[in-house]
């Protein structure tokens, strides 16, 4: 199936080739239209056998069949098409069927490929080289014009690109085929990886099972030599305490610097809205916007309230420090002294540290002040140790599945390039693509990067563009493309995405870039990644050679 | 084109939807622009004129003609109108001249300004006079005075009577005391001046202390006590010096200097011109109450001071970006103008009476069985005018036509357009790169969708710097220009009238080191806000700017143009972001020492005057082989911008109401001389919907300029985006405008030869039918007979035609027959636009779809007669080279169609004056067109008597010359079904487009 689609893709979709001799057809008949033409004295129209013409009235120049077959060779039916406006006159056989019954004007191209020409541009006054080499649809020098055969050189040009083209091919072919074989190479270390996880987390769980047996051992040998511990300087509610308040200052100046960076980001946005405010108040007219969201004043108001020293907080650490006896009870009330942004936060960590202090021995469970030894406090550790690897290879394992599943395109390819960049100038920006990963757009005369898109999945979308003749584009077929969304947001915009849709080349390069709405991207892309059909068939080809 | 954020657009846009059959959408920064009220000059006037209306029986007009300084000879009558003010005498020179086309016109001046002997202000550098050089910009002929018109004997005391205009008709009483004049046609009473006595003409004054109300001439205490209280606004000094508006002072070195006049027209029910405003075409009274549930009225008077309005507001009387002070008045069987030349900030108050006024009773005295057509409405208008003179032309018609001749001999014709600019326009600010514009252009190929230009917008500049291009983004114009030419497809590339005030510019510093730009009140250069940020505007008013500026088009300065460059000036209003209205403060400079105030409505016109001139002489090569015509569009304009390009209704909505309102827009200008016009196709901000992108291509299809635009925060919307089967339904109504371009061509032959409308309304092509007088969402095109009422309404799926006359119509599209005169009701699915064929026209199409209008030009034609009532039909068909001005030298085919039911034969007449095509270019021109054929004849409406006949006869008068033989084809002939009309087809006749011949159906 996929193989089929792939097919489609052709290069030179309107390229026809010659089939039978030659004779002596209408002008503009291709050779598979050839038998219609054939009856000396009567033509019946293609696809209306019903309206019969004297031959005579074959490309006269006149539209006389509602198919438009009876003019192979001229414009004169060039209207018959569900684009043009139609009255009676031009319905009057056929209300329901107004389309063609002939591709187009069929020009032989000697020395190249003969091609169908649409009756559009059939003796407009223009030579259509690209479609029509030898000149053939000016038939009628209209205006003067004479378009000379140039197919010896077109298509000499055209054999030496193609043949360039079917080289590259070839090497992409054979690239992907190492592409696959690379993303088989990824995989398989991945499925070796698992399995290898798969065995440590057996012997990470015996351990654990073992750990634990050895704990209780422990626990039961150190049961009833539980001595009250030495009289520290500071008591345990003062080291947690101390603890604590080390991890609030900690919090706390972090949250100063990532104030005083928003503050400075803040301020350069407002040095912006006022340049743009000076629009907007000497002419409303053409900046309308209001500009920057609003800062939010309640999220400021918050900050403030935490980064006040603690005493105005109502957080008076002394009072902790020198207490030693109503330890746990200060504990539980302790978060109430927060500003209610940060209480939740401290409150769980709190709770979490005293139910590990509890747990690990190191804090006596329901107000006893007795401590574990040192014996049970080692084995918990080990145990603790233990069970933290097994989380994590547990957790490696689960990714590594994951990564397993992904998607990443038909024969796993983009595994070989996931991370892989590629970029390409444009105007003035460098843009860039990493497969897998994201769109980037960087101004060449420096300054900050613009995200245009993160990778979100992989996708397949019908195309329809023209193919230059290096072979460096998309033509028309099913392709497939790599979504990226919330990218950076744009002023007066959405979040930046990208949509990056892949062609087949020999190395993987940027073809182009545009912007198809605002802040919209599409990038089209050539990597040999997805030369599969082609990349198939070229060395089929070889090989069928090598059996002659 | 401006800037919007999404938010506003969505939230207008919701607004739009909900709100547009109630209430006016609210969407205009009402407050950036002025009302009657902050206008000083404005708002004194329509208190002068409260006065005059609330003490009507006994108000006097204080302007007197004295009669011993009246002076007529050939044509002209010269003499000194007095203003008494107290002791004072103002003495204000006056000239009435008559002219051979029958227009008369009244010009008023001021002696103490002519003769500068007055003071200006703040040492201000300006020009002492009232502006008197608008005629030297607006007017291009017509003006030759009538040696015919003469003084009528036995006139009364205290008038004088000029008798003038074609055979006579035409009167002009002009009353000494108070001075007024009215104008009569054919003895009935048309056009009345200062009937109501609300004449003003500001005078010089030094500035005093304290004002006084001054006592008028014959008034006794009580009524100047009466005066002075009723007038206490308008005489309150506040704005007589200076005015503050929107943070900017107007420092009025001058002093009051407005002028203005009241014009009547007894029995005239409906006006109609003013361009431009988003209204109906027949003007609304502006009298009403704005807290009044009437909303048939406007409360503030129609203003035209060519303004960047951004978001402009549906039915409403502010001004626009464009000004025409041209008003014609329709009753049945009549139509007259009135054409106001003043480049100044102007006004215009609008009332209507239904009194049964004196004119009328007269008229009805001198003709009584005219009493049954004499309309009772009254319709009088209130003209005013900040500065300049007071310089009225009047036209007596009494068609429409002959009105619309008659000022477009004075303002000039409008272009006879290159071909492709009146075929399809792509633009969207903004495509973005060089390879951007060549990705569009093999798009619409690609689609098989025809299309003649693509349009850039600001952002193909480095960095707004106008006669540059982005080298990052652009970096191979030229090359991206010849794909374009390969097709035959042009490039319209924007340059405005600022200049980016940066250093390293050449443009700028030759623009400053050569004293080329428009100056601020203390004379210096100055400097606003534009795209570029800090700018300098060019003044086109000073000769060497425009020789400068003419220069820099050469291809060898504004690199990167080519051949199928051209040009589209915006923003020359001139918009200027930091400006009191977005524009320029009043008391700035310009060459000669023009204040802003008095130019400002021509300023638009000047640069696209340059900018033709430009683009005529930017290659030698082409200049001498004949020339190329220019294409420019112009975003503001003035009466006589039609004789250099096309306008657009600039920066419309992507709205419903919007496109509705474009097609009224449009037919004003058709009626105000400027017909080359159109409206932003999808609407310039938004989003519009399939529908609505669908329903106005089919519109727009029709628009005489005819161009997709957007905005740079929009999706992109070339319509072979829009997926199918919409992009279908847009390509086949783009092929449709390009299989009529042969009739669309003609239809610009004729205005730019007699200045009819392309799209007219009904009041123009049935002058007699009142009942059409009102209608503004229908027209006729050209003389085709093709009658479109375009779907503007969402979900719309049918509409009701008026037919005015006693004649069938045909739909277009099936030959579905009508009978008027009345409304009938047409199918109008999504994919059909209301389009019918009125009997009695033949017009020309070309059938083959072709990549653009250029690859069209050997095509064979089809004519189309569509027989009516009478059995014959008749039309035209103009053709040239569709781009030089080989046609002023005969290089053309200019044919008659008839088809006479009494002989059953149609004939093709030449209109071409004998002996105009003896020069060699005439004779290429024919002789390359020789082989160009009609290869179809569809009648329409065919008779029954042809039922059975397969061939008719062909006779040519170059085979009858050689032989006197005639030929048959063949012939098709079709009955009538289902209420369709029988139709025949002739087969390939073979005749020469250009070659006289005549086809037997007999």
């Amino acid at each position: 199936m996929k193989r089929v689609v792939s097919l489609l893709c052709l290069n030179y979709a309107a390229s026809v080739y010659a089939a039978g001799g030659e004779g002596s057809r209408p002008r503009g008949v291709g050779p598979e239209f050839a038998k219609f033409y054939k009856d000396a004295v009567t033509f019946s129209c293609i696809t209306n056998p019903s309206v019969n013409i004297p031959i005579g009235r074959v490309n006269d120049d006149y539209c006389d069949c509602p198919d438009g077959s009876d003019e192979p060779g001229t414009s004169a039916c060039a209207h018959v098409s569900p684009l043009s406006p139609h009255t009676p006159v031009d319905q009057s056989h056929a209300r329901h069927n107004i389309s063609l019954a002939l591709p187009g004007f069929y020009c032989k191209n000697k020395g190249h490929v003969p091609t169908y020409v649409p009756f559009t541009s059939v003796n407009d006054g223009i030579c259509d080289y690209e479609l029509c080499c030898d000149g053939s649809e000016e038939w009628d020098h209209v205006g003067g014009v004479k378009c000379e055969d140039r197919c010896q050189q077109i298509g000499k040009e055209f054999r030496k690109l193609d043949e360039a083209r079917q080289k590259s091919l070839g090497n992409a072919g054979r690239k992907r085929k190492e592409l696959v074989a690379e993303a088989g190479r990824l995989r398989k270390e991945v499925e070796d990886r698992l399995m290898t996880l798969g065995t440590e987390i057996e012997g990470s769980e015996l351990k654990v099972k073992q750990l634990e047996g050895e704990l209780a051992e422990v626990e039961r040998r150190e049961k009833g030599k539980v001595v009250r511990s030495a009289v520290q300087k500071v008591g345990k509610m003062g080291a947690l305490v101390g603890l604590a308040k080390q991890r609030t200052q900690e919090l706390r100046e972090t949250l100063e610097r990532v104030r005083q960076e928003r503050d400075s980001s803040r301020s350069r946005l407002e040095e912006l809205e006022s340049v743009l405010s000076t629009f907007k108040e000497e002419y409303n007219p053409n900046f309308n916007d209001e500009g920057g969201p609003e800062p939010d004043a309640a999220h400021d108001r918050d900050l403030n309230a935490i980064t006040q020293s603690d005493k105005e907080n109502g957080i008076d650490w002394e009072e902790y420090e020198g207490e030693e006896d109503s330890d746990t009870d200060v504990l539980y009330a302790f978060e109430n002294y927060l500003p209610v942004s940060l209480r939740g936060w401290v409150d769980q960590k709190l709770r979490d540290l005293r139910v590990t202090l509890i747990d690990s021995g190191i804090l006596a469970d329901t107000g006893s002040s007795s401590g574990e030894s040192k014996a049970v406090a080692d084995a918990q550790q080990r145990l603790n140790s233990a069970r933290n690897d097994l989380d994590n290879s547990r957790k490696s394992l689960t990714e590594h599945k994951e990564g397993l599943d992904k998607d990443f395109g038909p024969d796993d390819i983009f595994r070989a390039l996931k991370g892989q960049c590629i970029s390409t100038d444009s105007g003035e920006y460098t843009y860039e693509f990493c497969f897998m990963d994201k769109t980037t757009q960087k101004p060449k005369k420096g300054g900050g990067h613009t995200n245009m898109g993160n990778f979100v999945r992989v996708e397949r979308m019908t195309v329809d563009e023209d193919l230059p003749p290096n072979g460096k584009g998309l033509g028309t077929c099913e392709r497939i493309a790599m979504k990226h969304e919330n990218g950076q947001h744009c002023w007066n915009g959405p979040n930046r995405a990208t949509t990056v849709i892949l062609g087949c080349a020999e190395e993987g390069e940027i073809w182009k870039i545009m912007e198809e709405e605002k802040c919209v991207y599409r990038m089209e892309v050539g990597t040999p990644a997805v030369c599969e059909a082609l990349g198939q068939a070229v060395p089929k080809k070889a090989d069928g050679r090598d059996e002659l | 084109m401006q800037r919007l954020s999404i938010s506003w657009t969505a939230f207008l846009l919701l607004c739009l939807t909900l709100c547009s059959l109630l209430t006016p959408a609210v969407s205009v920064k009402h407050e950036n622009f002025k009302t009657c009220s902050q206008s000083g000059f404005c708002k004194r006037n329509r208190a002068y004129a409260d006065t005059a209306a609330a003490q009507a029986s006994t108000w006097t007009s204080p302007y007197a003609l004295q009669s011993n300084s009246i002076k007529f000879s050939q044509g002209l009558l010269t003499g000194v109108v007095t203003k008494q003010v107290g002791d004072e005498t103002i003495r204000l020179p006056l000239t009435v001249s008559f002219y051979e086309n029958g227009v008369a016109r009244v010009t008023i001046d001021e002696e103490q300004r002519q003769k500068k002997d007055i003071e200006l202000r703040h040492g201000s550098k300006a020009r002492k006079e009232r502006y008197n050089e608008a005629e030297k910009w607006a007017i291009v002929g017509g003006t030759t005075l009538s040696s015919g018109a003469a003084t009528k004997n036995g006139e009364k005391k205290g008038e004088t009577r000029v008798v003038y205009g074609p055979a006579g008709a035409f009167e002009a009483v002009i009353k000494h005391e108070p001075f007024g004049v009215e104008f009569l046609r054919e003895g009935v009473v048309e056009v009345v001046f200062n009937g109501k006595g609300m004449m003003n003409v500001e005078h010089w004054r030094a500035k005093v202390d304290k004002p006084v109300v001054e006592k008028k001439e014959g008034e006794t205490e009580e009524e100047q006590k009466a005066r002075e209280s009723a007038v206490v606004e308008g005489e309150d000094e506040g704005t007589w010096w200076e005015e503050s508006f929107g943070g900017n002072t107007d420092s009025k070195p001058r002093g009051p200097e407005s002028i203005a006049l009241d014009i009547s027209f007894p029995g005239y029910s409906h006006v109609y011109g003013l361009a431009e405003h988003a209204g109906p075409l027949s003007l609304r009274e502006t009298r009403g109450d704005s807290n009044s549930e009437d909303k048939t009225k406007y409360s503030e008077p129609y203003r035209m001071y060519n303004s960047d309005v951004f978001e402009y507001e549906m039915d409403s009387p502010m001004t626009l970006y464009g000004s025409i002070p041209f008003l014609q008045a329709k009753k049945r069987d009549s139509t007259v103008g009135v054409f106001w030349l003043n480049a100044a900030e102007t006004w215009v108050d609008i009332t209507k009476t239904k009194s049964f006024v004196k004119q009328a009773v007269d008229k009805v005295l001198q003709n009584p069985v005219s009493l049954g057509v004499t309309g009772s409405m009254t319709t009088d208008t209130h003209w005013i005018s900040e500065s300049g003179l007071l310089d009225v032309f009047v036209m007596l018609g009494p068609t429409p036509q002959d009105v619309i001749s008659t000022y477009s001999e004075l303002t000039g014709y409008t272009q006879l357009p290159q071909m492709f600019s009146i075929a399809y326009h792509q633009c969207r600010w903004n495509y973005v790169t060089d390879e951007d514009v060549r990705d569009v252009d093999r798009k619409f190929d690609k689609f098989k969708i025809p299309y003649d230009v693509i349009w850039l917008d600001i952002e193909y500049t480095e960095g707004k710097k106008y006669f540059t291009w982005d080298p990052m983004t652009f970096p191979d114009p030229l090359g991206m220009q010849e794909q374009l030419d390969e097709h035959e497809r042009k490039l319209v590339a924007i340059i405005d009238p600022h200049i980016k005030n940066e250093g390293n510019y050449p443009i700028v510093e030759e623009l400053k080191s050569k004293d080329l730009a428009v100056h601020n009140k203390d004379d210096n250069i100055y400097e606003g806000w534009c795209w570029p940020g800090s700018s300098y505007w060019i003044d086109c008013f000073n000769p060497k700017a425009r020789d400068w500026w003419v220069g820099l088009f050469k291809y060898d300065r504004f690199k990167g143009s080519a051949k199928n460059t051209w040009l589209w000036n915006d923003m020359n209003e001139p918009s200027v972001f930091n400006g009191p209205e977005t524009t320029m403060p009043k008391d700035n400079l310009y060459a000669g020492g023009w204040e802003h105030r008095d130019v400002h409505n021509l300023n638009g016109l000047t640069l696209i005057n340059a900018t033709y001139d430009a683009l005529l002489s930017r290659d030698k090569e082409e200049a001498s082989a004949g020339g190329v015509r220019p294409f420019v569009l112009t975003r503001s304009f003035f009466a006589g911008s039609q004789r250099m390009g096309a306008m657009w209704t600039g920066d419309n909505q992507a709205s419903w109401p919007h496109l509705e309102a474009s097609v009224p827009m449009i037919l004003s200008m058709g009626i105000s001389g400027f017909p080359f016009a159109g409206a932003d196709v999808g609407g310039f901000f938004g989003n519009p919907s399939k529908e609505l992108l669908t329903r106005w291509y089919q519109a727009g299809a029709f628009y005489p300029f005819f161009r997709g635009h957007a905005h740079i925060d929009t999706r992109r919307r070339e319509p072979y985006l829009a997926g199918e089967p919409y992009t279908g339904i847009i390509t086949q109504a783009l092929r449709l405008r390009y299989s009529l371009l042969p009739s669309w061509y003609t239809a610009f032959h004729e205005a730019h030869t007699t200045g009819a409308p392309i799209v007219r309304p009904n009041y123009y092509v049935h002058p007699s039918d009142d009942k059409g007088f009102g209608m503004d969402d229908q027209f006729y095109v050209g003389s085709t007979g093709l009658l479109v009422k375009p779907v503007v309404k969402e979900g719309q799926e049918g509409q009701d035609i008026y037919l005015a006359d006693k004649e069938k119509y045909f739909d277009y599209f099936d030959f579905w027959t009508y009978e008027g005169p009345g409304t009938v009701s047409v199918a109008a699915p999504l994919e059909t636009i209301p389009v019918l064929m009125q009997g009695g026209n033949v017009f020309a199409r070309r059938e083959r779809p072709r990549r653009s209008s250029g690859l069209m030009r050997w095509d064979p034609y089809t004519l189309v007669v569509v027989i009516g009532n009478s059995g014959d039909a008749e039309g035209t068909l103009y053709v040239d080279d569709g781009e030089g001005f080989d046609y002023q030298q005969g290089a053309y085919i200019h044919r008659k169609f008839s088809f006479k039911s009494s002989t059953g034969t149609l004939m093709s007449e030449d209109l071409a004056p004998e002996g105009s095509a003896t020069s060699k270019k005439a004779k290429d021109y024919l002789r390359s067109m020789e082989k160009v054929r009609v290869e179809k004849i569809v009648i329409v409406n065919a008779p029954e008597a042809w039922k059975g006949k397969t061939e008719v006869e062909v006779g040519t008068e170059y085979l009858a010359s050689k032989s006197g033989l005639t030929r048959k084809v063949g012939m098709e002939w079709h009955g009538r079904e289902e209420g369709k009309a029988a139709w025949a087809v002739v087969r390939d006749p073979a005749v020469a487009i250009g070659k006289g011949w005549k086809i037997d159906f007999a």
